[in-house]
């Protein structure tokens, strides 16, 4: 299991194809973990990129910390993760949490990030993400559970029930994630959000209750496309291939304009 | 265990042996101990694995049988279903197939 240490903690990480010139940076969302792009969008990324994917604080096998859960304390973790790794600029690509996180990040470090691609990234002034923390119990995971598992198709057993409950409880009742996060509320009405100057792919699914933050910020990002594909919020699990498609044409597009130009380019000559 | 490269051809049962090995690793002996595994056990359905312990699975498998498997490559062709009703008979199946196109 490849963990390395940052600021003194373990973070594990995933890479494919380490050789390529250029890395997609790939950030999961809350309460998941990096598995959620290696089995089907980090392969198909693969074959053009270097593709990173860690898992962050508290989540998968990275090690636990009691705070820093705001979006600065986050980007933070990316950015010092990309100097660590000796990475000067990535392709960066966050779902749903790690789309604000990476939103974040190519607001306060614009010049380190070549192109920014956001899936089902929420408002995190919408309620039910905080009376998701609010509200948790055994119960309400069961819940919960039963919900993503009828999306997704995947089923849970005790022992995974018990293994998130741990997590949950972790994070919900030992961490300050509530707090910060209860403080990312107003985080939409940025001004710097107009500002951003990459190039934009917001990635949503058609039946996904984050539609409207999608909206939002296609109309705020001066760069920025969104796409809708079939599912919900659990598009990455619901269309892997799509997705990884999806990023995969928009992180290279400039590439193959150029490379297209400079075939035209090189046959004029030759004429 | 999962840092050797292994060169020789290896039958069914001496894959399986390892293949456990790892599930031992991965979840652990606690939770190995009231479980059946067998060729025919389901990752997700019967050993109850979740996907980011598949992942370290699978880091298990490639550092094992090193280059002579794309087993992310294998695993990236297949869709949810497939994923969710991958037992351990069809692990054993394709490192079998890799080793004899060696």
């Amino acid at each position: 299991m490849p963990v390395i240490k940052v600021n003194n903690r373990s973070v594990h990480i995933q890479e494919f194809n380490k050789g390529a010139r250029e890395t997609v940076l790939l950030v999961h969302g809350m309460f998941s973990n990096l598995s959620v792009y290696y089995f089907n969008i980090a392969p198909i990324l693969a074959q053009h990129f270097h593709v990173l994917m860690y898992d962050m604080k508290s989540h998968g096998m990275s090690e636990k910390c009691p705070d820093g859960y705001d979006l600065d304390s986050m980007s933070d973790d990316l950015f010092d993760l990309m100097n660590a790794m000796h990475l000067k600029s990535v392709y960066l690509a966050g779902y749903s949490f790690g789309g604000l996180v990476a939103l974040k990040t190519a607001m306060r470090y614009p010049e380190r990030v070549k192109k920014l691609a956001i899936i089902e990234a929420p408002d995190p002034n919408d309620d039910e993400t905080r009376g998701i923390m609010e509200i948790y119990s055994k119960e309400f995971l069961v819940d919960y559970i039963n919900n993503y598992t009828d999306t997704t198709r995947m089923r849970m057993g005790k022992r995974q029930l018990d293994k998130n409950h741990k997590m949950y409880e972790y994070l919900f009742n030992e961490t300050s994630i509530k707090a910060d996060m209860n403080n990312e509320r107003s985080f939409f009405a940025s001004p710097f959000i107009d500002q951003i100057p990459h190039d934009t792919l917001l990635i949503y699914g058609k039946d996904s209750n984050c539609l409207s933050s999608g909206r939002k910020l296609y109309h705020r990002i001066p760069r920025s496309k969104l796409v809708l594909i079939e599912g919900d919020h659990n598009v990455p699990i619901q269309q892997p291939a799509e997705t990884g498609q999806r990023l995969k044409d928009f992180f290279t597009g400039w590439q193959i304009k150029i490379k297209q130009i400079n075939h035209r380019l090189w046959h004029a000559l030759r004429l | 265990m999962d840092a050797i490269t292994t060169q020789k051809k290896l039958n069914s049962e001496e894959i399986f042996a390892i293949l456990k090995g790892f599930i031992t690793e991965v979840i652990g002996e606690e939770f190995v101990e009231d479980m059946d595994i067998s060729r025919e056990s389901s990752f997700t359905r019967d050993l109850e694995m979740d996907s980011i312990e598949i992942v370290s699975f699978s880091e298990k498998v490639k550092a094992h049988f090193g280059e002579h498997i794309d087993f992310t490559g294998w695993l990236s062709g297949m869709d949810l279903d497939q994923l969710i009703n991958l037992t351990l008979d069809h692990i054993i199946k394709y490192i079998e197939s890799c080793q004899s196109s060696k």
